[in-house]
């Protein structure tokens, strides 16, 4: 049973009717992008049930977006929006404090690795039963799927994806007579070249800062495109002697040792390295989420707009993709206004465009949860200007969801073992301990989260 | 209650009886103290008392919004002693307050000395302009500070490679051996105008006829410092070292903001963790209450041992 037929099936009689009915409603026309027909009939279309006086939603800061989408809100259907804005690393803080404190939250948002634990904690309000739910679940996409839909019931709808890609810098990399490399080994080769020719002092940047995603998603990004994985499907760490996660850490680890990693690499993650790469002076970037290159290539942004390229993993490209989604919360004033609101950010307007995805997808180069996005304009012209798309969307198509090769993140404990995993591999690529002792702390550490 | 009232003649009259007699002392002195008392009860006593309740309890988020909390016992406390990492943090937190406190004491007591020289007029100009940096919010100062130590283009490097003192940049915050200490002097720099204050205001009470009489018997600078100065500061260094080490071992904006911790576990300190396990998922807040609490007790301990062992010696 793949997930959208979980999710018909945890749907119900009457929420199966109503979901057929929009499917019908629409024909089909969320499945194939596009404003659909009889807009005006469609579930996001119509009057909500139910008076509010006014809704509010929780997210962390993203350029004006939400400044917009709030106005655009009231403009439709007469109901200010309260925007609590912040960090996205004061994020969860923030809605911890408001959820606590019996505040109303209609709406907020969730990096995959928070939102496991946000739905078992009971903060997310199952959708399954709101009018259109079924079209936007047909026309996601499998790696949103996998975030938004939890044991059959919808839980989420798209914020974005992403794919890890590498960069590399043009001049330099025509300075030094170098093609972009095929093989880690020829990586290492390159990398010596470039630092003995004085052409680059530090030539590869790592996204190696703490964060959730940050520093553990390159080192799991490198280990999946190695064959790897972190925990197999049983939930048994693959951290021994020999695997292929420990062998790719002592790689790693290596180019700082030899003086090929930049050192600034363990301070910055995605919008920093970006910004940081576009210096000039490093030779390429390590994986990272695909959308940088917005910043690298912008001429407003970057000395170097244009000059930075994207390009593919070693072997079979193989790589992994992450999704974000919006959520409505359980401390909503009215389920289906909260609806409505969760629809402007991640769904369709009341006129029946993803306006939200085709304005983040244009502005800041972000994929989408949507199929029917992800083969529009809006992907093909709208991220032109920064990178090679057909070139990235073939990697899309090589992108498997990050929780395949970790699946602790959808485990309680995989935040206090995700910080272990910072500081230890931190102190391995900063020479404080070795990889084998790193990835044996790791082990010990598996043990001591569990406990909680 | 009693009010005061001058005679006329530059003198003052018995006080007026409002309420027909007199309070004793000793019950007078609770109700001028009560207002005080009262509003340091509920600012500081009962936070206090609800993270001690909150650390006996199981506390997440589901919890927090049904009001309904399990009790654990020492359950917390069990998790966060016997947790390696509390017990680094706490550590790091010990060389960071030792460092920050030195330095601030030693350096509050030196430039308080300087800006109190009278005739020399730049005094007046400095003792304003180094109150500035308590004027900078304390995560805005981290921020300022985690540009200039930035490794490419941050101005420390910058000045110490223009007048000879490197001959590469030095990753400052990343590296391991040093990123404790970078956090410590933009820490110290916003902090330490207060000691200096303190220090500026003990130093204008001393009588100046004590240095008179003491450079009239041939005592040279260094021993009217030792001999009057220092004596005299002291009670002042006592408040001095419970405030900075209260503050220092609660040290978080400079953390968030320059390091989070890293590189590795280098910078991770006791309210950190506090946080990572209270405010970041999976929310465990009855054992950050328990963390905090550890620390509170530490806090409460040091402050003791300085009355004890210094006043004594200023008595």
């Amino acid at each position: 049973m793949n997930e959208f037929s979980r999710y018909m099936a945890g749907l119900g009689r009457r929420g199966f009717l109503q979901a057929s009915a929009g499917l019908g409603a629409t024909g089909l026309g969320a499945g194939l992008g596009g404003t659909p027909a009889l807009a005006q009939g469609a579930p996001w279309a119509q009057v909500p049930k139910g008076k509010v006086d006014k809704l509010n939603f929780v997210v962390w800061t993203y350029g004006d977006i939400y400044t917009k989408i709030a106005a655009k809100f009231k403009e439709d259907w007469g109901v200010s929006i309260d925007s609590t804005i912040s960090s996205f690393n004061d994020h969860p803080p923030k809605l911890l404090s408001m959820y606590a404190g019996g505040e109303s939250i209609d709406v907020s948002q969730s990096s995959p690795y928070s939102f496991w634990n946000f739905v078992s904690q009971g903060l997310v309000e199952p959708l399954s039963d709101m009018p259109g739910a079924a079209d936007y679940v047909a026309d996601m996409t499998d790696m949103m799927k996998t975030v938004a839909v939890h044991d059959g019931k919808l839980m989420g709808m798209p914020y974005f994806s992403t794919t890890w890609v590498w960069n590399y810098f043009e001049p330099l990399m025509e300075k030094a007579k170098f093609t972009p490399f095929k093989t880690y080994d020829e990586l290492m080769e390159q990398s010596r070249k470039a630092k003995k020719d004085k052409i680059s002092e530090y030539p590869i940047f790592w996204v190696a800062g703490i964060g959730l995603e940050q520093l553990p998603g390159t080192w799991m990004q490198m280990t999946w495109n190695r064959g790897g994985v972190f925990f197999d499907k049983a939930g048994n760490h693959q951290l021994g002697a020999g695997s292929i996660a420990r062998e790719t850490l002592k790689w790693w680890v290596q180019t700082f040792t030899e003086g090929l990693a930049d050192p600034e690499s363990l301070k910055q993650q995605f919008v920093g390295s970006a910004k940081a790469f576009s210096a000039g002076t490093n030779l390429y970037r390590g994986p990272n989420h695909h959308y940088t290159l917005q910043v690298a290539n912008d001429p407003k942004q970057s000395p170097n707009a244009g000059k930075i390229k994207v390009h593919e993993s070693p072997g079979d490209g193989r790589t992994i993709g992450t999704a974000h989604v919006y959520f409505v919360t359980t401390a909503n004033r009215n389920k289906e206004w909260a609806w409505k609101l969760l629809q402007y950010l991640g769904g369709r307007t009341k006129d029946g465009e993803y306006s939200q995805a085709i304005n983040l997808a244009k502005d800041a180069m972000l994929g989408s949860g949507y199929t029917s996005v992800m083969n529009s304009d809006a992907i093909s012209k709208g991220w032109a200007p920064y990178g090679d798309v057909p070139k990235i969307l073939d990697m899309w198509k090589k992108t498997t969801f990050v929780g395949e090769v970790c699946n602790s993140m959808y485990k309680p404990w995989h935040f206090p073992w995700s910080d272990r995993l910072n500081i230890e591999v931190q102190k391995a690529l900063t020479g404080q301990i070795t990889a084998d002792a790193c990835c044996d702390n790791l082990i010990a550490a598996i043990r001591q989260v569990q406990r909680g | 209650m009693s009010a005061t009232t001058t005679n006329g003649r530059g003198g003052h009259a018995a006080p007026v009886h409002r309420f027909g007699r007199d309070l004793p002392p000793r019950l007078l002195g609770f109700v001028m103290n009560l207002p005080t008392l009262v509003v340091l009860a509920l600012v500081l006593a009962y936070p206090i008392y609800y993270a001690g309740y909150l650390s006996l309890h199981k506390v997440s988020l589901v919890q927090l919004r049904s009001g309904i909390f399990p009790f654990v016992g020492f359950d917390n406390y069990e998790k966060v002693l016997t947790d390696p990492l509390f017990l680094l943090s706490l550590g790091n937190t010990m060389i960071f307050t030792a460092f920050v406190v030195t330095v601030e004491v030693v350096a509050a007591v030196a430039i308080a000395i300087l800006i109190n020289q009278q005739d020399v007029w730049t005094s007046r100009i400095t003792r304003f302009l180094i109150l500035l940096p308590y004027a900078v919010p304390p995560i805005a100062n981290g921020l300022i500070w985690a540009f200039i130590y930035n490794g490419k283009t941050g101005f420390l490097n910058r000045l110490l490679y223009s007048v000879g003192a490197i001959d590469r940049p030095i990753d400052w915050t990343a590296n391991p051996d040093t990123a404790l200490f970078a956090v410590a002097v933009p820490y110290i720099w916003r902090t330490l105008p207060f000691a200096i204050l303190l220090a500026h205001a003990a130093l204008q009470g001393i009588n100046k006829e004590l240095y008179e009489a003491a450079s009239v018997d041939g005592a040279g600078g260094w021993h009217r410092f030792i001999h009057i100065t220092l004596p005299l500061l002291m009670p002042v260094i006592v408040v001095l070292l419970v405030l900075r080490t209260s503050f220092a071992v609660a040290v978080f904006d400079e953390i968030l903001a320059i390091t989070q911790g890293g590189p590795g576990d280098a910078t991770w300190v006791a309210s950190w963790y506090s946080y990572k396990k209270g405010f970041a998922p999976p929310f465990d807040i009855g054992a950050g209450a328990a963390s905090a609490f550890i620390l509170a007790l530490i806090v409460a301990v040091l402050a003791l041992v300085y009355v004890k062992l210094l006043y004594r010696r200023v008595d």
